[in-house]
């Protein structure tokens, strides 16, 4: 009988964190979803980083050559970052400092980890 | 596994990137052991946070036009005077931790110097401008600016890995603090 219930405990602890999980990625995509200012942050910041790794992956590889493709890099990834908060979450920019605060969460790391990944790779698969 | 590695021209690229993994753990290590798991850190980081918050409710309520302008602005004052005095004290209890953090980069560089002088330990897919390049081709023989010196490498792996890891961690400076703006670099305290 005890046993039973510690079943049937662990179950709905495992759906609840199941659900945890969905409701969290439903976030990201859902524009009637209200955000605070860190967490909207936070999630900005990664989506650079990924955005960073799976480009230096990218240029690094066919290889891509030349400054120009650093502008590229973040002309992209901004676009990306501007897409994602204005037509997907449809978020009002003044209630968070503006474009240019929503703009600047993660750069700097992403430009230095889109580097690091382009370089590595184009040294180490063409050299 | 260490001849596939070995066969790379530029091996000794991962080399530093491994070492600078390891050095940002260690120093995040450290922060922690020295300043993270403190009291006093943790009841500094919620004021700053509480202090944020209501400044920016506060001024986006006064620009809405309320009534009682002249309180209002004397209330966000009080409360800005407050973020400030905070941050300073925050960046004060890091001072400790930041001379020990300091010690063990000035440490890895050396070594670092020592292992890769004279050596380009990774080629660039661009040419460097002026002042990059000062870097990038630090110690280097020849004229190839594509060359690139462990200096470089150890600057980009040093701010993306740790400004990352810190991020990851919860580790990062509040974003009320002054200096959280376009160019974030890894807490400078622990530096």
């Amino acid at each position: 009988m005890r046993e039973g219930k510690s079943v049937k405990f662990n179950i709905q602890q495992q759906q609840q964190s199941g659900h945890i999980s969905q409701f969290k990625f439903a976030k990201l995509l859902d524009p009637e979803a209200s955000w605070d200012k860190d967490q909207l942050g936070d999630v900005l910041h990664w989506i650079r980083q990924v955005v960073a790794l799976v480009c230096g992956l990218l240029w690094g590889a066919v290889p891509f050559i030349g400054a120009i493709w650093i502008v590229v890099f973040l002309v992209l990834s901004s676009g990306i970052i501007y897409g994602y908060y204005s037509i997907i979450l449809k978020i009002d920019e003044e209630d968070f400092g503006g474009h240019g605060a929503l703009l600047q969460d993660g750069l700097f790391a992403s430009l230095t980890l889109f580097l690091l990944v382009w370089i590595l790779i184009y040294s180490l698969a063409h050299f | 596994m260490a001849s596939l590695l070995s066969s790379f021209k530029y091996s000794d690229s991962l080399a530093v990137v491994g070492i600078s993994i390891c050095t940002a753990f260690l120093c995040e290590g450290i922060s922690w052991l020295l300043i993270y798991r403190t009291s006093s850190y943790k009841s500094l980081r919620s004021s700053i946070d509480k202090a944020s918050k209501k400044l920016e409710t506060m001024k986006t309520g006064d620009s809405k036009g309320l009534p009682g302008k002249k309180s209002k602005t004397k209330k966000i004052d009080r409360v800005e005077t407050s973020l400030k005095e905070s941050s300073r004290d925050l960046s004060f209890s890091k001072i400790k931790s930041g001379a020990v953090v300091a010690l063990v980069l000035f440490v890895v560089f050396g070594l670092l110097n020592s292992l890769f002088e004279g050596k380009a330990v990774t080629k660039l897919p661009f040419s460097p401008a002026g002042v990059v390049q000062k870097m990038s081709h630090r110690g280097l023989p020849g004229n190839d600016p594509t060359d690139c010196s462990m200096a470089f490498l150890y600057f980009l792996c040093s701010i993306s890995i740790r400004t990352n890891l810190q991020k990851f961690l919860g580790f990062a400076p509040p974003r009320g603090t002054p200096g959280a703006g376009l160019f974030p670099m890894p807490d400078p305290k622990t530096n």
